[in-house]
C-alpha cells in the first residue's frame, strides 16, 4: 500500500478567471460536463490508494465544500482519518487577506499537518488536469531515496510556471521560477512528494524566515543547500487553469479523444460527487457535432463543438457553436451563441444572439437571465 | 432497534421469459431506461417514502445485483440505523432453512431478518416493476383504514383484465373475491404485486401457510385467498400513476420506449428522483457526423453513428456509419460500422460486429417480435439476426 497523505491546494483564486472565480475558488471550477477541477487531484489520489487528504482552502470555499462533502465521493468518508477541510486556524489575521504562497497556507494549518501519520505526502494544486498514475509517481520517490520528488512535462505549459535543471543522472538540481516559456530544464506541474519529515522541516524553516512561497523559497532553498529531487516525467495530458483562455482551451481540448482518453481511463476513473440526474433526452430537431454533454440534459437544439453539463435544456431552433454550458441553464428558442462559457443557472432567453471570438470567450455569470 | 415499517424486496426470481438476458444475472439487475438497473425504482422509492430498512432477497444469479447494490449508498440507503441488506438462501440446524421455494416462503425463511426490526408492517415488493410511489402514502392508508393487508392496485381497462390478478372488493371497499386471471373479470382492479401487511398478521399466515404441504408457498396463490377465506381486512389501495411489469422482452423493450416519451414517467422530475449506481463516467460524447434524434442517451457513451427512437445505457459505443432504431442497448455493447440494429435489445457488452445486422421493423404479422441478443456475446460480421430471435450465443457467419 501507499504510505501516503494527500494535500491539495484549494485557496488559489486567480483574477484572469474572471467571473468564472467569482462565486468559488478555482480548484471548484465546473469542468467537462460533469467534473470540478479538484476532481482530478482527488481522484488521482483515490486511485493511488491515498486515503487521508487535506484540503487547504481560505476563503469562498462554499461551492468548494458543497461539492466535496465528506468526501463520500472519492472514498474519503472515513472513520478514521478520510477527508478534512482545512481553513485558516490559529495563526493571527490567517482570514484576513490571501495567502501568500503554498508554505504560508501550510503554516496555517501546522496543527493539522503535524497529525500526519503517513510516511510521504503528496502535494498538488487544486485546479490541475492530468490523468498522473500517482502509485507510479510514489514508487519512483521511494525508489530514488530523494527527499523530494517533483513531477514534471517536458512540454510547455500556457502561462506562468516553473521549471527544473536536470543533472546528467535526471536529477532536478536548480529551479527557474515564473518562467514563461521554455528557458531549459523541465517544466514543473507543481505536484510533487515529499517526506513528511522534511516537509515539516521546510515549513518550519520558512516560517521562521517569514519565507511564504512553495517555489521560490522553500524548494529554491533546498536546492541551493546542494540537496537534489527526484524529477518523475509525465508524457500525458496536463493544464493548470488560471485564466479564462486556459479554461476554454482545455474545455475544447476535451472534445479530442485522444486528450479525453489520457484523463478518463479505466484504471483510474475520475470520480466526482454523483448527482441523480436522469439520462439526457434528445428530441427531434437536435443536431449535435462533436459534443459532450452530460446527463439530464433535454436537447433540441444545434449544437457544434460544445460542452454541455447537467440538467441544462436547449430548446429548438437555438444554435451554438464552441460553448460551455454549465449546469441548470436554460438556452431559448433560436439563440445563437458563439464562442460563449455561461455559468450556471443561466436563463438565456429566446432569440438572444451572442458571439464572442475563441481568443475572448463570451462570459455569461452564475445565475444570469439574459 | 424497532421500526415502523421495513420493506422486503424480492429479487430472486429467474426472469425465465427474458432467458438470453438473464442468463448470468438476475432481473432486478437488467439494465432500464439509460442510466438505471430495473431495482433503482422500488430502491429509490423506499428512500422517497421514507423507508430506510429494505431487505433484498437473492436467489437466482445474485453476484452481479449484490455488487450493484453494494453498501446502498446510492440510494442513501447507507444509514447508522437501516440501510439495504442482501438476503440470499441459508442453511441452519432447522432444516426448513433452504432455497427460497415461493415468494411466501422466502419471507417465511427471513423471518428473523425482520423482527431484527421488530416493525409494525412489512412492505412486500418486487424487483420487476417501472413505476414511482409514495409507500409512506399507502402505509397511511393501510393505518386509517385498519387493515391487515393492503394490496395495491392498478385500474386496467376490462379487456385486459384477464392479465391480472383481480380484486373484487365489496359494498364497504374492502376485497371481497381475488381472482387469478379471471375469464370474466368482475372488477377492473389489478394487483400491482406491492403488499403492506400488518407484520403479526403475516406472521401468523406465513407459518400456517409453511405448514400446507400443497401450498406452493405464494402470496398471490396462498397467502392472499388464505386471508380472505378467514376474513381478514383486505384493501386495495388505488394507484393511478405509470407502472410497468417488465417481465417479458416484448414489456421490456415497450417500457424502455416509454421513456422517450417524458408524459409516460417523469425521470427529470427531482421531487421524486431515481437514483443509480451509477460509474462516473465522462459525459456522453457525439461525433462529427454523429447524428441522435428522439433518443436517451447517457454517461459513458461514444455516438459517430446514427440513433434514433433508442435508450443507450452507459458506455455504449456507436460508430461511424453504424445505424441503431427503435432499440435497446445495454452497458458497454458496441455497434460497429455499418452495423444496423433495429427493434432490438441488445445485452450489456455485446458486440455487433462491422455489417451485421439485428433485428427488422414489424411486419404487421402477429409473430412479429423485436430481436434479443444476450450480454458477452459477439454478432460476427455480416450475420443476421432476424426479428423475434432470441440470441444468447456469440453468432459467426461461415466464410
Amino acid at each position: 500500500m501507499t504510505d501516503l497523505h494527500g494535500i491539495v491546494y484549494a485557496f488559489h483564486s486567480f483574477p484572469e478567471l474572471g467571473p468564472l472565480q467569482l462565486p468559488r475558488t478555482a480548484a471548484s471550477l465546473p469542468f467537462c460536463g460533469r467534473y470540478r477541477l479538484i476532481d482530478f487531484s482527488l481522484s488521482a489520489m483515490m486511485s493511488s490508494g491515498v486515503r487521508d487528504v487535506g484540503v487547504i482552502v481560505q476563503r469562498d470555499y462554499r461551492s468548494l465544500l458543497d461539492h466535496l462533502r465528506g468526501g463520500k465521493d472519492w472514498d474519503l468518508s472515513r472513520r478514521d482519518g478520510g477527508l478534512r477541510m482545512l481553513p485558516p486556524f490559529g495563526m493571527p489575521n490567517s482570514h484576513l487577506g490571501e495567502y501568500k504562497g503554498c508554505m504560508e497556507a501550510m503554516s496555517a494549518v501546522i496543527d493539522y499537518l503535524e497529525t500526519i501519520r503517513q510516511k510521504y505526502v503528496v502535494l498538488t494544486r487544486g485546479d490541475l488536469i492530468a490523468g498522473l498514475d500517482l502509485s507510479e509517481v510514489y514508487e519512483s520517490h521511494v525508489r530514488s531515496g530523494e527527499k523530494i520528488t517533483a513531477v514534471c512535462t517536458t512540454g510547455t505549459p500556457s502561462g506562468q510556471h516553473h521549471r527544473y535543471i536536470l543533472d546528467g543522472d535526471g536529477k532536478a538540481v536548480d529551479i527557474l521560477c515564473q518562467q514563461k516559456e521554455n528557458t531549459g530544464g523541465v517544466a514543473s506541474l507543481e505536484v510533487y512528494i515529499v517526506n513528511t519529515d522534511t516537509l515539516m522541516e521546510l515549513i518550519s524553516y520558512c516560517s521562521a524566515h517569514r519565507m511564504p512561497h512553495l517555489h521560490r523559497d522553500a524548494f529554491r532553498s533546498f536546492l541551493k543547500n546542494g540537496d537534489k529531487m527526484n524529477v518523475y516525467m509525465y508524457s500525458g495530458y496536463c493544464r493548470h487553469i488560471t485564466t479564462v483562455q486556459e479554461y476554454f482551451n482545455a474545455s475544447m481540448d476535451m472534445l479530442d479523444k485522444s486528450a479525453r482518453n489520457n484523463i478518463f481511463t479505466r484504471e483510474r476513473p475520475v470520480r466526482t460527487r454523483e448527482h441523480s440526474d436522469a439520462s439526457t433526452y434528445y428530441a427531434d430537431k437536435a443536431v449535435t457535432r462533436n459534443c459532450l454533454i452530460a446527463d439530464g440534459c433535454y436537447i433540441d437544439g444545434e449544437l457544434e463543438n460544445c460542452i454541455i453539463f447537467s440538467g441544462c435544456r436547449i430548446e429548438p431552433g437555438a444554435k451554438l457553436k464552441n460553448c460551455i454550458v454549465m449546469q441548470g441553464s436554460v438556452i431559448g428558442k433560436d439563440a445563437k451563441l458563439t464562442n460563449m462559457i455561461s455559468d450556471k443557472d443561466v436563463v438565456i432567453t429566446e432569440g438572444i444572439t451572442l458571439a464572442g471570438s475563441p481568443q475572448l470567450p463570451i462570459i455569461v455569470p452564475k445565475g444570469t437571465k439574459l | 432497534m424497532k421500526k415502523k415499517c421495513i420493506a422486503m424486496l424480492l429479487a430472486g426470481g429467474q426472469g425465465s421469459r427474458l432467458y438470453a438476458l438473464t442468463v448470468s444475472t438476475a432481473k432486478p439487475d437488467m439494465p432500464f431506461g439509460g442510466k438505471y438497473r430495473i431495482i433503482d425504482f422500488p430502491l429509490s422509492n423506499c428512500a422517497n417514502s421514507g423507508i430506510d430498512t429494505v431487505g433484498v432477497l437473492t436467489q437466482y444469479q445474485p453476484l452481479q445485483l449484490n455488487r450493484y447494490i453494494g453498501s446502498g449508498q446510492a440510494w442513501d440507503l447507507d444509514g447508522v440505523s437501516g440501510g439495504v441488506y442482501i438476503l440470499p438462501p441459508y442453511q441452519s440446524m432447522n432444516e426448513k432453512n433452504s432455497w427460497f421455494s415461493g415468494t411466501a416462503n422466502a419471507i417465511y425463511q427471513n423471518i428473523g431478518f425482520i423482527e431484527l426490526y421488530d416493525p409494525e408492517y412489512v412492505l412486500i415488493l418486487s424487483g420487476d416493476h417501472i413505476y414511482k410511489m409514495d409507500y409512506g402514502q399507502m402505509l397511511d392508508e393501510h393505518i386509517a383504514k385498519g387493515a391487515d393487508c393492503t394490496i395495491a392496485c392498478l385500474r386496467v381497462p376490462l379487456s385486459d383484465a384477464t392479465r391480472f390478478g383481480i380484486m373484487n372488493p365489496g359494498a364497504d371497499g374492502f376485497v371481497e373475491q381475488f381472482e387469478e386471471k379471471p375469464k370474466h373479470p368482475k372488477s377492473d382492479l389489478a394487483s400491482m404485486g406491492i403488499y403492506i401487511f400488518t407484520w403479526k398478521k403475516l406472521r401468523q399466515y406465513l407459518i400456517s401457510d409453511e405448514e400446507n404441504p400443497s401450498s406452493d408457498k405464494d402470496f398471490g396463490k396462498n397467502v392472499i385467498p388464505a386471508m380472505l377465506s378467514a376474513g381478514e381486512k383486505i384493501w386495495p389501495y388505488p394507484f393511478s400513476g405509470y407502472w410497468r411489469d417488465v417481465g417479458t422482452i416484448t414489456s421490456l423493450w415497450d417500457a424502455n420506449m416509454d421513456m422517450l416519451s417524458d408524459t409516460r414517467l417523469d425521470l427529470r422530475d427531482s421531487s421524486w428522483p431515481i437514483k443509480s449506481n451509477s460509474e462516473a463516467l465522462p459525459p456522453h460524447f457525439v461525433g462529427p457526423d454523429g447524428e441522435v434524434l428522439h433518443s436517451i442517451v447517457t454517461e459513458g457513451c461514444e455516438v459517430y453513428g446514427k440513433v434514433e427512437n433508442s435508450v443507450l445505457s452507459s458506455s455504449v459505443v456507436v460508430e461511424p456509419g453504424a445505424r441503431v432504431h427503435y432499440s435497446v442497448v445495454m452497458p458497454g455493447a458496441v455497434i460497429e460500422s455499418g452495423a444496423v440494429v433495429e427493434y432490438a435489445i441488445i445485452g450489456e457488452n455485446t458486440r455487433v460486429c462491422a455489417g451485421a445486422h439485428v433485428g427488422a421493423p414489424p411486419d404487421g404479422s402477429a409473430e412479429w417480435c423485436v430481436a434479443t441478443c444476450g450480454p458477452d456475446i459477439t454478432i460476427g460480421s455480416g450475420a443476421e439476426v432476424p426479428a423475434g430471435a432470441m440470441v444468447y450465443k456469440s453468432v459467426e457467419v461461415a466464410k
